[in-house]
């Protein structure tokens, strides 16, 4: 297949089965940027200047679903608060855009959204912090419509381990079983990117309904603590999970992780810390960039992270989730969230068949979240809201 | 549009015939005004402005309220012999939760609230607008409303409140937070008032000072609440209103919640019964209603102690002479006027206003 032919294909693929993407930090972008201002950050008309996301580039990439993410950083002062504001962003662009974005709480919800040619928007929260050791605010997220949450971000929970901090409680907490155990009973997806390969395993073992990884790739492809190890993909086919590839450069490719890591070790010979963004230490950055370029990921590399999950974990638990607007860097090809395309006819070039793409774009997750709402409604049946405190289940800690 | 009519007639032909038009005061035995008072509320029940129940819950290991619970004032069996229809169930914390803590705190008691009205589907329901109150009546279901919650709940955040509201919130309280202090309304509390009128929201001004009073009634395009407040001319409590505040209320139509407490109105039936002569004659009978404020730690007058004893409260108004008409305004009429008057204006304000933006630091000098 010529690679016109395979876009052509790929594009015609979309129309019938359109992408759900796992994690789009817009909200974020928006909070940032023009703090919540939706007429200063117009997402009608083109923003490429300031976002990777506006709903004309959504239409041109083929997006059918959208897991806004209402991330607030764990160093927020006040999380919850925080969460419920990105929350309310989210309830203000579906407000804003009812012929573009459907509200959508349910699998059924999404498929209804997909007949009427508007984008299905769902929302998660990125990381435990948001819900502040509460099983009551955690429900009160579910009730305002967040169907996953992520574990952990970047640093760890007082119940769970994240993949970029130092080991605490070993993977989860009893009360981090408990928080996945009412997550499957309220119904939200438990999402496992970001957390340690033992609080995966740990979660794997707690749940009863299938989990997600809302923006990972594979580990045995590109070793970072981000993406998934191997043994763990492999539980996918028995917990019926999906996991959604994420394109973060920093992520996929080797050489890009080993690039960040020169960087980072750079700026400690500096004298300065790795995320510092003050002007002294972007300006050491941008030295170091220059004598050093930085590595650039492609759609092909991304693909190879599809063509490994598929191999181990199987065709019915992929997914999607670009991170758009929560990283700085895109792949060569996949610069936006019209870049989807490009990503499904370079794996038709690779003899994916048109019904392997429809399962990884629209049908896994779908499937996923229908299946968390089927053993919601089991485990209601014969269990009540729980009570659980982390001081009763955890001791001191919280 | 049926929940637009209002279900209340201004006038009621029930009842009379017994008393001769020369003897105004005739001495009835109690037992027929008690009668009286049931058969009225039969079909004005009482629409209750504050109950605690939320927190007294919260520290109960189990309970049934269907069944009757007797280590609270309110249940289930207890509601029906009062006749009350509907109630607000009060979302305020203790005293000093603030900021983030207040913000997850409120949520966990959303969370709980919805819990209890769930385990009861008999006898307990849910709504947020005054159809929604008569849909509950009509299957025998005593309505629920959310509110009212602290303005310490939004943690000067409208994004907060407008996600409060999403979650059922109706009534907010304008007190001890950094907009809405000593002083009156900042710039950014009347952003707030205005956007809770966006929403419908009411505004609930019990306890606030006067110049918030004030500028809340000045401000709001739909009436205020007090929810718990009596008249400050015949008891000299904070929360209680002057007469001056009183009238300006009755002229903006709002609606008074008298408490039934005996800090706030006296130790006896005739004396909440004195506060509610003096509301109603100050800021009219469209201005009067009810607040049991059981179950919220408030000691209550002989013979109301619990939600079941609002007949014999009304059967003291009927002794005194209030008409049928005023009495179904005072239990019923009242809140139903009020809530579809927030939800009108919040209707034709969603048309000319989008959601504010506006923060805090933006309106008010640090």
């Amino acid at each position: 297949m010529s690679a016109v032919a395979a876009l052509d294909a790929a594009r015609a693929l979309l129309r019938e089965f359109p992408v759900v993407d796992g994690h789009n930090d817009l909200p974020w972008a928006l909070r940032k940027q023009s703090g919540y201002d939706l007429d200063a950050l117009d997402i009608a008309g083109d923003q490429h200047e300031h976002l990777h996301t506006d709903l004309p580039r959504l239409r041109e990439g083929g997006v059918g679903a959208q897991y806004w993410s209402v991330y607030v950083p764990a160093e927020e002062p006040e999380p919850v608060a925080a969460t419920l504001e990105q929350i309310d962003c989210v309830r203000q662009l579906l407000a804003r855009y009812p012929a573009q974005l459907a509200p959508a709480l349910t699998a059924a919800d999404m498929e209804a959204a997909r007949r009427d040619g508007r984008i299905a928007s769902l929302m998660g929260a990125e990381g435990g912090h948001s819900i502040a050791n509460s099983l009551g605010t955690l429900r009160g997220l579910y009730a305002l419509g967040v169907r996953y949450m992520t574990l952990t971000h970047n640093s760890n929970v007082d119940w769970a381990d994240s993949a970029t901090d130092e080991p605490n409680v070993g993977g989860l907490s009893a009360f981090g079983r408990e928080v996945v155990r009412e997550m499957n009973r309220v119904g939200m997806l438990v999402d496992l990117s970001h957390v340690a390969a033992t609080t995966m395993r740990d979660a794997l073992d707690a749940v009863s309904a299938p989990v997600i990884f809302s923006h990972s790739s594979a580990r045995a492809v590109c070793d970072h603590p981000r993406n998934i190890p191997d043994d763990v993909l492999e539980r996918l086919p028995a917990n019926g999970g999906v996991a959604m590839v994420t394109f973060v450069p920093k992520f996929v490719l080797q050489a890009a992780v080993d690039w960040t890591a020169a960087a980072d070790e750079n700026m400690r010979a500096h004298g300065l810390h790795h995320l510092d963004t003050s002007p002294e230490a972007m300006k050491i950055h941008r030295a170091f960039e220059e004598r050093t370029p930085r590595p650039v990921a492609t759609v092909s590399t991304v693909a190879d992270h599809l063509d490994h999950m598929r191999e181990v974990a199987g065709i019915d638990h992929l997914g999607i989730g670009g991170d758009y607007d929560g990283t700085a860097f895109t792949p060569d090809g996949l610069n936006d969230v019209s870049g989807y395309p490009n990503l499904l006819a370079e794996l038709l070039e690779r003899g994916w068949s048109t019904a392997d793409l429809a399962k990884l774009t629209w049908q896994n997750a779908v499937r996923v979240l229908g299946a968390a709402e089927d053993v919601a409604r089991d485990l209601q049946a014969t269990r009540a809201p729980s009570l659980a405190t982390i001081a009763s289940l955890d001791g001191t800690r919280g | 549009m049926a929940d637009l009519q209002d279900d209340t007639p201004a006038t009621t032909e029930v009842g009379g015939g017994y008393d001769l038009p020369d003897d105004p005061f005739p001495e009835q035995p109690a037992g027929e005004l008690l009668a009286r008072a049931h058969s009225l509320l039969a079909g004005h029940p009482v629409a209750d402005g504050y109950s605690g129940l939320p927190w007294a819950l919260r520290h109960l290991p189990w309970y049934d309220l269907e069944l009757g619970e007797a280590a609270v004032d309110t249940d289930v069996p207890r509601l029906r012999e009062g006749h009350v229809g509907a109630l607000f169930w009060s979302l305020h914390l203790p005293e000093g939760t603030g900021g983030e803590r207040a913000v997850a705190a409120t949520l966990e008691q959303l969370d709980q609230v919805r819990a209890v009205v769930e385990a009861h589907p008999e006898g307990l329901r849910l709504v947020r607008t005054a159809g929604q109150i008569i849909d509950a009546r009509n299957r025998g279901r005593v309505a629920v409303l959310l509110g009212p919650a602290h303005g310490t709940a939004l943690d000067d955040s409208l994004g907060i409140l407008r996600v409060l509201h999403t979650l059922g919130l109706r009534v907010l309280s304008l007190t001890g937070t950094a907009w809405a202090g000593t002083s009156g309304l900042t710039r950014f509390g009347e952003e707030v008032v205005r956007e809770m009128n966006r929403l419908g929201v009411l505004a609930d001004v019990t306890g606030a000072c006067e110049a918030t009073v004030e500028r809340t009634l000045a401000l709001s395009k739909t009436p205020v609440l007090c929810t718990r407040s009596a008249a400050r001319a015949l008891r000299p409590h904070p929360a209680n209103l002057p007469d001056e505040l009183l009238a300006a209320l009755g002229a903006a139509r709002g609606l008074c919640m008298v408490p039934l407490t005996a800090e706030q109105t006296g130790p006896t039936v005739p004396d909440v019964a004195d506060h509610l002569d003096h509301v109603r004659d100050v800021a009219g009978p469209e201005c009067v209603g009810l607040s049991g404020t059981y179950d919220s730690g408030a000691v209550h007058p002989r013979e109301l102690a619990d939600a079941s004893r609002y007949p014999h409260l009304i059967a003291e108004l009927l002794r005194r002479g209030w008409t049928e008409a005023e009495l179904a305004l005072l239990t019923w009429g009242n809140v139903q006027r009020v809530l579809r008057s927030a939800d009108f204006t919040a209707r034709a304000a969603q048309q000319r206003r989008e959601a504010s933006t506006v923060r805090i630091t933006d309106l008010d000098a640090p």
